[in-house]
């Protein structure tokens, strides 16, 4: 088994032993993820299309808080803990470990978004992505970028009690930008809305809404251009911080 | 051959400078006892030398590797004890030691890992229901688990039971004699006398006391103490002596015969020296004065 393998596999096992992370960070975003459409296919007026806006809204919910939030508790827990520390005793690099943890999480998320996607098109008749190739693209890359900046936040926490609120603004903006929490946007400045449609979870969220929605293969790559650079930029910022800053262990009193 | 090769070793952490100069040499297959008071400067040696600090000044070499620049190929050879260390409470010591067989080059079997550390009987046990000691015997099982050829041992008995250490000596020793060469800091001055063969006592980042554990305390004095009697004053006696509670206590570098001499005079005088001790240096009187902890 490869070190990053076995990384992963440590990650993955770690993820699923504790019950109040599952819970927190599987079951509440699904519920929301494929709850909310499926509420409100019922009720508005617009049925389908409403289910539609609020599930691709739902996807940058279940991105901020499977992912980002997810890797933030679960690293700064482990720094905090030494056991970023114990793990660096043995023939994993430092490398291998981050990408172990970040894969583990990416692959988590990965499998949730493809259940929620399932489940609004059967409860909700949402349509299945008419690219899934591209769809499944946008969604693993914008996992993985907001992994690599859940872990790169980690050097901004300074105790593990703190890292759930200090991560919260991420998914309040997430949702927020995605139209998740209610039609803010259309009352936002264009500065404002500019800012929001920055955010790497918008990258997924547009991707999304563009595979969804009646088109064709070129409209659709091109709707996606700006996203790709999104990410990639998102990317770039988040290996170059995890690189320069990331902490193994707490800081010294 | 050495195996472990400090020089002149610097380390600041912030303002304050940790390690102030260090050099030492470790000999293969030796144990090697590195000692001090609290903030010493020992854990930061310790982990400059496991590559987890980068050092500010002086050159560190294990198995003739650089501890930063040969990470990897280190790894291979060495195990460490941190002094502090977290573990998956969620997991049980077989699966704990059974995950770090995954990131270990050449594991021992996992039955043997936990047999050669007692923890055998444990192995179905959750990590958090362990008692101190019992987690530094799996912190033990863990750091020894790829046979390594540098152990180092960050107060590996810390928490443990009496029993529960004399078994990690036994352990130790027997490593040490298959060739592994082990570096140990420890509290337990009775551990490092008793293990290590030859010793540093590192004080404020400077080493102020090294060499063979023998021949260092063959050079200090050795001491006689005894209840002074009423009628004699610390001038009236054969040998210089200090009167410390009540008890008159003589230094010397061979107490042996400073105690002849004191108990001759007292026979001819008809007096008893009651309560008389005689002792030879121990690493704690030469670890007091040479860390200056009687400052």
């Amino acid at each position: 088994m490869t070190g990053t393998a076995a990384a992963f596999r440590l990650s993955t096992r770690l993820f699923w032993l504790d019950r109040g992370v599952v819970f927190g960070t599987v079951v509440t975003p699904v519920v929301l993820c494929v709850g909310m459409p499926v509420l409100m296919g019922a009720l508005r007026p617009d049925g389908v299309a409403g289910a539609v806006q609020t599930f691709v809204g739902g996807l940058a919910i279940v991105l901020s808080v499977s992912t980002f939030m997810s890797i933030v508790q679960a690293l700064t827990a482990r720094r905090d803990q030494l056991l970023l520390k114990r793990l660096r005793t043995t023939l994993l690099t430092e490398r291998q470990i981050l990408v172990g943890e970040i894969s583990g999480q990416v692959v988590q998320t990965v499998a949730l978004v493809a259940v929620c996607t399932l489940a609004v098109h059967l409860a909700a008749d949402v349509p299945l992505p008419r690219n899934p190739l591209l769809y499944a693209v946008f969604v693993v890359a914008g996992t993985t970028v907001v992994a690599i900046l859940g872990a790169a936040f980690t050097a901004l926490v300074p105790r593990l009690e703190l890292a759930a609120v200090m991560s919260m603004p991420f998914f309040l903006v997430a949702g927020v930008g995605a139209g998740a929490m209610g039609p803010f946007m259309e009352m936002m400045p264009t500065a404002l809305r500019m800012v929001f449609a920055a955010l790497p979870t918008d990258a997924v969220v547009t991707v999304a809404r563009t595979t969804i929605a009646s088109g064709t293969i070129a409209g659709d790559l091109r709707a996606a251009l700006v996203p790709a650079i999104k990410l990639v930029v998102w990317g770039l910022i988040g290996i170059f911080a995890l690189a320069r800053w990331f902490r193994w262990e707490p800081r010294r009193s | 051959m050495t195996a472990i090769q400090v020089t002149k070793l610097r380390k600041s952490h912030g303002g304050f400078e940790a390690v102030r100069g260090v050099s030492f040499e470790v000999g293969e297959g030796e144990i090697f006892a590195l000692l001090g008071r609290n903030g010493a400067g020992k854990t930061t040696t310790v982990e400059m030398l496991a590559g987890f600090q980068r050092p500010d000044g002086g050159t560190v070499r294990v198995l003739d590797l650089d501890p930063v620049a040969d990470q990897a190929e280190l790894r291979r050879r060495t195990g460490v004890m941190l002094q502090e260390a977290g573990f998956f409470q969620e997991l049980t010591v077989g699966q704990t030691v059974a995950m770090w067989r995954d990131f270990t080059a050449v594991p021992r079997p996992l039955e043997e890992a936990l047999d050669l550390t007692g923890l055998t009987t444990k192995a179905d046990t959750k990590v958090r229901q362990l008692s101190g000691g019992e987690k530094r015997r799996l912190d033990l099982a863990l750091a020894t688990l790829g046979r390594p050829d540098v152990l180092f041992l960050d107060e590996p008995t810390t928490g443990m039971d009496p029993e529960a250490r004399k078994n990690t000596w036994d352990i130790v020793r027997g490593l040490a004699a298959e060739g592994t060469t082990v570096l140990l800091t420890t509290h337990y001055l009775e551990e490092a006398q008793r293990l290590a063969s030859r010793l540093a006592i590192l004080d404020a980042g400077e080493v102020v006391a090294y060499g063979g554990m023998v021949e260092t305390l063959a050079g200090r004095s050795g001491r006689v103490s005894f209840t002074l009697p009423d009628s004699v004053a610390p001038d009236d006696l054969p040998v210089p002596a200090s009167v410390i509670d009540g008890r008159a206590v003589c230094q010397a570098a061979d107490p042996d015969l400073a105690a002849q001499t004191l108990l001759s005079w007292a026979s001819e005088r008809g007096l008893r020296l009651a309560s008389l001790e005689v002792r030879m240096a121990t690493l704690e009187d030469l670890f007091l004065e040479a860390a200056g902890n009687d400052r």
